[in-house]
C-alpha cells in the first residue's frame, strides 16, 4: 500500500503544473505547453484553488448534516459505545473517500477530498483517545501521530504532514516534560539531538528519485525540522518556557541554567543556517535564516531594551531598505548563481494578495480621521447572538 | 523539476536545446533568484520604518528637534516621489511594469510617509479644521493618482481603504471577530452604497480598457464591502429583513456574474457564502424548526452544490 493515487499521473501533473509556469513566463509557447499537455496527460480532477476552497466549505457543511443525522439515529447507544461509532464512522467515510471519489471520480486534492480526509482522520483520532475515556495524553498524542502521518503519506496532504510533525514535536516534550527533575532540564538539548538528525535524513529522502511525488512534504519537514532546531536553542524560547511550565522562579541578577550556552546558540544557529544556506544555494536554509536572524534580533532586544521601540522600529526599517537596496543593486548582474530577477513565478506570488496585505498591514487604520463613531460598545456582534434588536 | 525529467522532456522534443538549458540552469539550482527573498526584505523595512516614524511623531508632537524630524520626513517623501516620477515609463492604460525590481517598494514608501506628513499637519496646524476628514479624502484622490500614475496595486487597496474610510467604513477582517465592525446603526447602508457605486466605477472603467488589471481589486473590495453590508442589514433589521434579503441576492447575483466574466472564483466564494447565510438564516426564521430537517437542509444544499460544480467541471476551468 503505497500513494492513494496513481503515481504515474501525479508526476505527469507535476510536469505540467510547472510546464504551466514556463508558459506564463514566455519560456515556452502555448503551443508546446499544448503538447506536454497531451505527452504528459492525467485524468485526476484537479481544479483550482478557488474551486477547492468552495468544495472543502460546501463539503464540511454537508458532512456536518451527515454526521448530524447519523448522530440522531444511533443517539440510544451514543452513551456507551462513541469510541467504537466513531471509529465505524471514521474508517468507513475514509473507505467512502478511497473508493468513491479517488478510485472511481480520480478526485486529487479537489477540496471534497481534504474535507472528507479530515472529517474522517478526526474521528478516528477522536475514537482511539476516547478508548482511553480521553485521559491519556500520551495515547491521544501518538494516535495524532501515527493517524496524520499515515495521511501525510498515502494522501500527500501537507496539512497532515505539518500536523504530524507538531505531534510529533509535542510528544518529545510532553514525555520529557511529564518524567521531571533532571528531564525537564534537558529539554532543548534532547530538541536539537533528535531534530538535527531529523534534518538530514528528511533531506536525504528529498534528495531520492522514489520520494519525488513527497517533496512538498519533505521540503515542509525540513524547515519545521531547523526552525525546532533554532527555537531549542533560542534564549527567549528557553528562558519564557522554563518560567511558564517548569515554575521557574528567578530573582532579579538570576539568570536560566546554561544562559551563555543558549545566547551563544541565538546567534550562532541562524548565522550556520545563512552560511550553508548560501554555500549550498539551499532556499529552505536561506529562508528559516532570515526568519531566525530577525527572531534573534528580536530577542536581544526584549532583554536589552533601551526602552524606545519607536527608534528601533524606524532603525530597523532603514537596515532592512538599506540592505535589500544594496542587495538589489549588488546582484543586478547574477554573482555566483545568485540574481535578483524573477525568473520563474511562484505560483502564490501574485500582486494581487499581496496588495491585499498591504492594505491590511499598513495605512488601512491609520487613515481614519474622525473619531465620531469609535467606542459605541459592540452593538452587534454576528448571527444574532447579542440583544440589540 | 528534477533535472531528469528536464532531459526527458528534451529528448522527447517538447522543449528545444535552447529552452533546457535555460530551465536546466534553475532545476540544477545553478541560478537561484532571490526575488522573492528581496522584496520581502524591502516590504518589511518599508512596514517598519513607516510604523516607527508614525509613533515616533505621535510621541514627540510639539518638541523642540521635532521640527527637524518633520522636515527630514517631508525631505524623505519628496526623494521618494522625485525618484518615482524621474523613473517611471509614461503612462498607459494597460499595465505598466517598474522599471526597478524595487520601484514598487520606492512608490509604497513615498505614499505611506506621505500619510504621516499629513496627519501630522493635520494634527498641528489644522489645515482642514472642518472635522469631516477632508485629509483622509485627500489622501485618498492623490493615491488614486498614485496608483494610476505609478500601476500600483498595492497603492489602489490604500487608496479604496482610505475613500472607505472618509465614509467612515473600516474595512478589516480583523475587526470581524471584535464584533464592531458596523457600529453605527445605519453605515451597512453607507458601505453598500459605496460599494456598488465604487464597482459600478470600476466596470465602467474597465469597459473602457483603463487598467483592467485594477478592475479585480476595485471589484474584491466592493463586493465585500457590499455583501457585509447586506447582510449586516439583514441581521440588524431584524424584523423588517426582506429588502435588505434581496439586495444580498442581487449583489451575491452580480458577484456570480462578475466571476463568470473575469474567470475569477473568489468571487464564486463570496457569493456562495454570503448567500448561503442569507437564505439559511430565512430559512431558519419561517420554516425550519426541527432540529433534524437542519441537518437534510445541509446534506441537501451544499451536497446539491457539490455535485452542480462537480457536475459542470469545464465551466470552471481557469482559462489556460
Amino acid at each position: 500500500m503505497t500513494s492513494a493515487y496513481n503515481t504515474i499521473w501525479l508526476r505527469n501533473l507535476a510536469i505540467v503544473k510547472e510546464a504551466r509556469q514556463w508558459m506564463k513566463e514566455g519560456v515556452i509557447s502555448p503551443e508546446q505547453f499544448r503538447l506536454i499537455g497531451e505527452t504528459y496527460k492525467s485524468g485526476f480532477y484537479h481544479p483550482n484553488l478557488m474551486i477547492r476552497i468552495l468544495l472543502f466549505i460546501a463539503t464540511l457543511i454537508a458532512l456536518g448534516g451527515v454526521t448530524g443525522l447519523v448522530g440522531l439515529m444511533f443517539a440510544e447507544i451514543m452513551e456507551d459505545a462513541y469510541a467504537g461509532l466513531f471509529l465505524v464512522y471514521g474508517i468507513g467515510s475514509l473507505l467512502f473517500l478511497e473508493s468513491v471519489f479517488i478510485k472511481r471520480s480520480h478526485h486529487y486534492k479537489s477540496g471534497v477530498n481534504e474535507a472528507l480526509l479530515y472529517h474522517s482522520l478526526g474521528f478516528i483520532i477522536a475514537a482511539i483517545a476516547g478508548f482511553a475515556d480521553f485521559d491519556s495524553v500520551t495515547l491521544t498524542t501518538v494516535a495524532c501521530f501515527f493517524v496524520l502521518g499515515f495521511s501525510a503519506w498515502r494522501y500527500h496532504d501537507l496539512i497532515s504532514t505539518g500536523a504530524a510533525l507538531c505531534a510529533f514535536a509535542f510528544l518529545v516534550f510532553y514525555e520529557f516534560y511529564e518524567m521531571g527533575g533532571i528531564f525537564e532540564q534537558i529539554i532543548p538539548l534532547v530538541f536539537i539531538a533528535v531534530f538535527t538528525p531529523l534534518y538530514f535524513l528528511f533531506r536525504k529522502f528529498r534528495n531520492d528519485k522514489r520520494a519525488a511525488l513527497w517533496e512538498d512534504g519533505l521540503v515542509l519537514a525540513e524547515a519545521f525540522s531547523l526552525i525546532m532546531v533554532y527555537a531549542a536553542g533560542n534564549y527567549f524560547v528557553v528562558r519564557e518556557l522554563s518560567i511558564n511550565l517548569l515554575e521557574l522562579n528567578l530573582e532579579a541578577g538570576q539568570d536560566i541554567p546554561l544562559a551563555f550556552l543558549f545566547y551563544g546558540l541565538t546567534v550562532i544557529i541562524p548565522m550556520v543556517y545563512l552560511y550553508f544556506g548560501i554555500k549550498n544555494k539551499d532556499v529552505v536554509l536561506l529562508r528559516v535564516s532570515l526568519l531566525a536572524i530577525a527572531f534573534s534580533v528580536f530577542t536581544f532586544k526584549y532583554y536589552f531594551s533601551l526602552g524606545h521601540p519607536e527608534f528601533t522600529l524606524t532603525g530597523a526599517g532603514v537596515v532592512l531598505v538599506t540592505i535589500a537596496l544594496l542587495l538589489f543593486r549588488y546582484l543586478k548582474t547574477p554573482k555566483a548563481g545568485w540574481t535578483r530577477e524573477n525568473i520563474l513565478k511562484e505560483k502564490w506570488a501574485d500582486m494581487n494578495p499581496e496588495a491585499f496585505i498591504i492594505s491590511q498591514t499598513m495605512g488601512g487604520n491609520q487613515v481614519v480621521v474622525d473619531d465620531s463613531f469609535k467606542g459605541g460598545g459592540g452593538g452587534f456582534s454576528g448571527g444574532g447572538s447579542s440583544g440589540t434588536f | 523539476m528534477r533535472p531528469d525529467d528536464l532531459k526527458e522532456l528534451r529528448d522527447q522534443n517538447l522543449l528545444t536545446n535552447d529552452q533546457f538549458i535555460r530551465l536546466e540552469l534553475l532545476s540544477s539550482k545553478k541560478i537561484i533568484s532571490v526575488f522573492y527573498e528581496l522584496r520581502i526584505l524591502l516590504y518589511l523595512g518599508v512596514l517598519l520604518f513607516t510604523t516607527g516614524i508614525g509613533i515616533l511623531i505621535y510621541k514627540n508632537i510639539g518638541d523642540i528637534g521635532h521640527m527637524l524630524s518633520i522636515g527630514a520626513l517631508i525631505v524623505v517623501t519628496v526623494i521618494c516621489f522625485y525618484y518615482a516620477f524621474k523613473n517611471a515609463l509614461d503612462y498607459d492604460h494597460g499595465r505598466v511594469s517598474g522599471p526597478t525590481p524595487y520601484f514598487d517598494y520606492i512608490v509604497l514608501l513615498g505614499c505611506l510617509l506621505f500619510i504621516s506628513v499629513l496627519t501630522y499637519l493635520q494634527f498641528q496646524y489644522e489645515i482642514f479644521d472642518d472635522g469631516l476628514g477632508l485629509t483622509t479624502l485627500v489622501t485618498a484622490a492623490f493615491f488614486f493618482y498614485a496608483a494610476y500614475r505609478f500601476d500600483h496595486l498595492g497603492v489602489l487597496s490604500l487608496a479604496i481603504t482610505a475613500l472607505a474610510s472618509f465614509w467612515s467604513i473600516s474595512l478589516s477582517p480583523q475587526k470581524w471577530y471584535s464584533g464592531d465592525f458596523f457600529e453605527d446603526a445605519n453605515l451597512h447602508n453607507t458601505a453598500i452604497i459605496f460599494g456598488a457605486a465604487l464597482s459600478a466605477a470600476a466596470m465602467v472603467l474597465d469597459k473602457k480598457s483603463i487598467k483592467t488589471h485594477f478592475t479585480f481589486t476595485y471589484v474584491n473590495f466592493c463586493s465585500l464591502m457590499f455583501l457585509i453590508g447586506a447582510l449586516a442589514g439583514v441581521f440588524i433589521n431584524y424584523n423588517d429583513y426582506a429588502v435588505y434579503l434581496l439586495i444580498l441576492y442581487a449583489g451575491c447575483a452580480l458577484t456570480v456574474y462578475f466571476a463568470h466574466l473575469k474567470k475569477s472564483f473568489l468571487f464564486l466564494i463570496y457569493a456562495f457564502v454570503f448567500g448561503y447565510i442569507g437564505t439559511t438564516f430565512f430559512l431558519i426564521n419561517t420554516i425550519m424548526d426541527d432540529p433534524g430537517l437542519w441537518f437534510f437542509y445541509f446534506i441537501a444544499s451544499c451536497g446539491g452544490f457539490v455535485f452542480f460544480i462537480i457536475r459542470y467541471k469545464n465551466y470552471f476551468k481557469r482559462a489556460a
